[in-house]
């Protein structure tokens, strides 16, 4: 018989001579080969090379080989950065490779790494000690290293936009414009203004890419790459999205990105906030209306165009009134609009535009009806009609003439829902008398009396009135539901 | 000349160094005799619980694999680097992430001993289960070793939690979601008592979620209390039992071994060893009292060799390779650090931890099953299986009876066999829920996959134990079908598990977000 622990011996010196080789090579590893070690010794000669004068010289003796840090507890943020960046403000680095470079700029002059560290404007992972990791594209970290381009976006979290030069946020400023002029706020909320039919977008600078689709985009899987081809092409990069796009060159696509990346409440404590930043939540509480005008293309056009059109929209799938057409308003009455405005239509893609809701205040609603009235010429007021009509007959000539684009039941198929609740309220019989009669020119609803061919005579008019008003008894509004839960749209499709 | 006191000084003073070596180490040099060596073992507090000589068969590898003490040391390992990691750590969830990070980027080699930490208490469980495997398929479960098998039990369970419990700390996204996993396991009670609709007065799921994490979700209790469970509870729990383990496998006669394992002296170098003279004046009278036989005496120790020094250059070996495959790993693999912890963004798929991930495709039938009866069963099984078979033979030999390695092999074949296709019929028509939309959540809980698997298993053994008229036969047949069902359904999860909880053939075909 054998030595009976001679295998274990050989066991335990080859285990032991692994261990060892492991132990001192993780020792070396992670104390001497460290990345930053490498460029703090390349720093120490470029500070050697410019050691020229006293100052130069000084400024050789000082430095020392370790790990340096901007710890901000204000900013909750602990940024290692400077350990590698050493001459960020050394204004003799600017014709040095980097990470040795000054920072471009003045802005450290405001901004002292030691007061606002890093991570608070650029993002990134200021605790890495790696460029790899600090970047965080590819490792787990929810605000990554912002493109240099799109670093002004965090220029919002202490400041106004409206108060920075515009020189030194030239994306900002541009992505600001577009926001209004594309009319994001038909569809999207920003500070409590703006429609419902798309997310919000106060927050949209804090989403992490775990909060985006990112199927159907190429990596690097980042916020802005995925914001950037978004407003390229919404449908391509969002399935079903509903959102038009919105047309924009690839620079536009860009300041865009970064408006986006600058909506972001963070909580900064207001010793760090600009006195602008502050004076701007003021404003927010006091609001200046707005012109009706300047309403109309923010909050109506990505949806109404110019107003004077009827437009099919194949998201939507239904007609968008013209809403500054002459016909409407030279019938619509004042508080006809007010009211559709304010509430919205329900069951539309129309939202609620009141205070509480769209965040139009009641000078701008009444300023934006001034300005729908302003598109057309004013029409003298339909003759009232005194005749009274006969609901079963009204409902069969609604059946023959009416349902093929209003709906079963007016639910609305091509034309709209004109058994509509907020219709129904605020529609009075004047202008419903007047529509059928004189037709909505530029859409499809066609006279029903014209002078030449009348269709309908006064009784037919008043017999139509009669059923439609059956629809805002509760059993009509009930059909009407019934119809839209039964699922084929009467109008059918176009 | 009488020394003074001053000369007396002076000369202890000089012999100082070998003073101190002597009273530390007793014998003051390599023992060279067996007398020495056997002192060398019962004299020292760490050495004395092994007995002075073992049986050759101990020393063979390919009886234990060592496992049982790599578990120990995996053990070892975690202790050393869990304390050092406790000096950085912070458990607070405001704090506890960028303590993590800070010893991820700048503690002197922080990284390096969190990885060893993770990668060792990973091998730790792995270790663990094996040993339970090893023990079972040895038949050292039997007579006089049930209790230890119980103790062992209880170190598994314990090994778990320490694992579970340490989940949490980093207070990652990985962490958060996980232990929600997990303290919805807890939880699943409550699909019981929702489906019964008694929920409202009687809630055990409810209860044992609130008693895990304090509250209703994962938060700052749930992390103080996963700490001090970490740190503190489960790491005394451990010890303690370790100490019962390891003094019942003394007590119990060291490795289980055969009734008619070969006796004789030990030889090797062509040099037959000389047996140790027992003292005469020693008496053994009071051991026949106590254990109710004499310890042999004028009697040749049976094909046995000294514990010192050949087990203990085993048992340093295996640690060291222990500690070795646990550095390699550590080297080369990161413990996984994701984003800070977000209630908002919940992980898909969110799963628990990968000994758990068995579990939670049970309790993706139905979680009362999955996460309470099942694993209570198998425990209840598990402690069973000494108390009923209970015939003696086969100790310490692999597959010692006749037949057990081809019932291992059928069993083998047939649970595999029965998982594979169980797992594609679900993957691939659904269940109850998809058949009958409307059917009362108890057919459910009564009839899933995972009650289906118990069945099959159940009834599988009680076919061994009738055809092959073996207790011990039935066992092995259920306890291989045990293991593949855990081994398999864990697989499945970890690979074959995406987002949703929807079947991929490789986690590269998971849609992105």
């Amino acid at each position: 018989m054998r030595d009976p622990s001679r295998m274990y011996r050989w066991l335990l010196l080859v285990a032991s001579t692994v261990t060892i080789v492991y132990l001192v090579g993780a020792a070396v590893r992670e104390n001497y080969l460290a990345q930053w070690r490498t460029v703090q010794n390349e720093y120490r000669n470029i500070l050697r090379e410019k050691a020229t004068d006293d100052r130069g010289r000084e400024l050789l003796a000082k430095f020392r080989m370790e790990m340096k840090q901007a710890s901000i507890p204000a900013l909750g943020t602990v940024d290692r950065c400077v350990t590698c960046h050493n001459g960020v403000d050394d204004p003799r680095m600017t014709d040095v490779p980097q990470p040795h470079r000054t920072h471009p700029g003045h802005i450290l002059d405001k901004h002292p790494v030691d007061r606002f560290g890093c991570t608070v404007c650029h993002h990134g992972q200021g605790a890495a000690m790696t460029f790899n990791e600090a970047k965080a594209e590819d490792v787990f970290w929810d605000y990554p290293l912002l493109p240099a381009e799109l670093t002004e976006s965090t220029c919002l979290t202490c400041h106004d936009a409206e108060k920075l030069p515009p020189d030194q946020i030239p994306l900002l400023t541009a992505g600001m414009k577009l926001y209004r002029e594309k009319s994001c706020g038909s569809c999207h909320k920003l500070g409590g203004r703006g429609g419902a039919l798309g997310p919000s977008l106060d927050n949209e600078g804090a989403k992490t890419k775990h909060q985006l689709i990112m199927a159907n985009l190429k990596p690097p899987h980042t916020t802005w790459a995925w914001q950037d081809a978004h407003f390229l092409d919404p449908g391509g990069v969002v399935p079903d999205s509903m959102m038009r796009n919105p047309t924009v060159t690839r620079q536009e696509s860009l300041a865009l990105t970064a408006y986006m990346l600058s909506q972001w409440n963070r909580d900064i404590p207001e010793s760090y906030l600009a006195p602008d930043k502050i004076e701007q939540k003021y404003r927010a509480l006091h609001p200046v209306p707005l012109t009706g005008e300047q309403v109309y293309r923010q909050y109506c056009t990505a949806c109404h165009g110019n107003g004077t059109y009827t437009r099919w929209d194949k998201k939507f799938k239904r007609f968008i009134p013209a809403i500054r057409g002459a016909s409407l308003i030279s019938t619509a009455s004042a508080e006809y609009l007010q009211s559709n405005i304010e509430q919205g239509r329900p069951g539309t893609q129309m939202p609620p535009w009141a205070l509480h809701a769209g965040g139009l205040l009641p000078e701008e609603i009444k300023g934006v009806i001034e300005y729908l009235r302003a598109g057309a010429p004013a029409v003298p007021a339909a003759t009232a009609l005194t005749l009274h009509g006969d609901a079963g007959n009204g409902l069969s000539l609604f059946l023959r003439n009416c349902a093929g684009c209003h709906g079963m039941n007016g639910r609305g198929g091509l034309a709209p829902e004109i058994g509509n609740p907020v219709f129904q309220r605020t529609a009075n019989d004047e202008f419903i008398v007047g529509t059928i009669r004189n037709g909505r020119t530029g859409t499809a609803m066609p006279a029903f009396q014209r002078k030449d061919a009348p269709t309908f005579t006064d009784q037919n008019i008043a017999d139509v009135l009669a059923y439609l008003r059956t629809l805002r008894e509760p059993s009509g509004q009930k059909a009407m539901a019934q119809n839209a839960t039964s699922g084929t749209p009467p109008g059918g499709k176009p | 000349m009488a020394e003074t006191a001053t000369q007396e000084f002076r000369r202890n003073l000089g012999e100082l160094p070998e003073a101190v070596k002597d009273s530390c180490f007793r014998l003051g040099k390599e023992p060279e005799s067996e007398r020495e060596e056997s002192q060398a073992t019962f004299h020292n507090l760490f050495l004395h619980i092994h007995s002075v000589r073992v049986h050759v068969r101990t020393l063979k590898p390919t009886l234990t694999f060592g496992l049982g003490l790599a578990a120990t040391s995996g053990f070892l390992i975690t202790l050393v680097t869990g304390v050092l990691l406790m000096v950085y750590y912070k458990p607070s969830t405001d704090l506890a992430y960028q303590s993590i990070k800070d010893i991820h980027f700048t503690v002197s080699t922080g990284r390096f001993i969190r990885n060893i930490h993770r990668w060792s208490a990973q091998l730790m469980v792995l270790v663990v289960l094996l040993h339970m495997a090893r023990v079972f398929f040895t038949a050292s479960y039997k007579k006089p070793r049930e209790f230890n098998w119980l103790v062992g039990l209880g170190l598994l369970v314990i090994t778990l939690a320490l694992s579970f419990t340490g989940y949490l700390l980093p207070w990652d996204q990985l962490a958060y979601w996980a232990i929600t996993i997990g303290s919805n396991i807890a939880n699943s009670p409550r699909e019981l008592t929702d489906a019964v609709g008694i929920t409202k007065f009687f809630d055990p799921g409810g209860f044992q979620k609130r008693l895990l994490l304090g509250a209703n979700y994962v938060g700052q209790d749930a992390l103080i209390r996963f700490y001090v469970l970490h740190v503190f509870v489960l790491p005394l729990a451990l010890v303690t039992l370790l100490g019962v383990h390891f003094w019942r496998v003394r007590k119990d006669g060291g490795l289980a071994k055969p009734e008619d394992a070969p006796g004789g002296l030990a030889e090797w170098g062509g040099e037959r060893r000389p047996v140790f003279q027992p003292l005469a004046t020693k008496t053994y009278g009071l051991m026949a009292l106590v254990k109710g036989q004499r310890p042999p005496v004028n009697r040749g120790p049976e094909n046995t060799v000294m514990s010192w020094p050949h087990l203990f250059w085993a048992e340093l070996s295996v640690f060291m390779v222990t500690v070795a495959v646990t550095l390699i790993l550590a080297f080369y693999s990161d413990a996984p650090l994701k984003e800070l912890a977000n209630a908002a963004i919940p992980e898909n798929p969110a799963k628990a931890p990968w000994y758990f991930l068995g579990l939670q495709e049970l309790v993706s039938y139905s979680a009362f099953m999955g996460g309470m009866l099942i694993p209570m069963i198998v425990l209840i099984g598990l402690a069973l299986i000494p108390f009923l078979d209970r015939r003696p033979g086969g100790e310490g030999t692999w597959f010692g009876t006749s037949q057990e390695r081809s019932v291992f092999w059928q069993s083998l074949f047939f649970s595999c066999a029965v998982t594979v296709g169980m797992l594609a019929f679900t993957v691939n028509y659904g269940w109850l829920r998809n058949w009958f939309p409307n059917i009362h959540q108890l057919w459910i809980i009564a009839i899933n996959p995972g009650s289906l698997f118990v069945l099959i298993f159940a009834a599988w053994s009680l076919f061994i134990l009738k055809r092959k008229d073996s207790v011990r036969l039935a066992a092995v047949s259920l306890f291989t079908c045990f293991l593949v069902g855990f081994t398999l359904l864990t697989y499945f999860a970890t690979v074959h598990r995406g987002p949703n909880w929807h079947f991929y053939w490789w986690p590269s075909q998971w849609p992105v977000h």
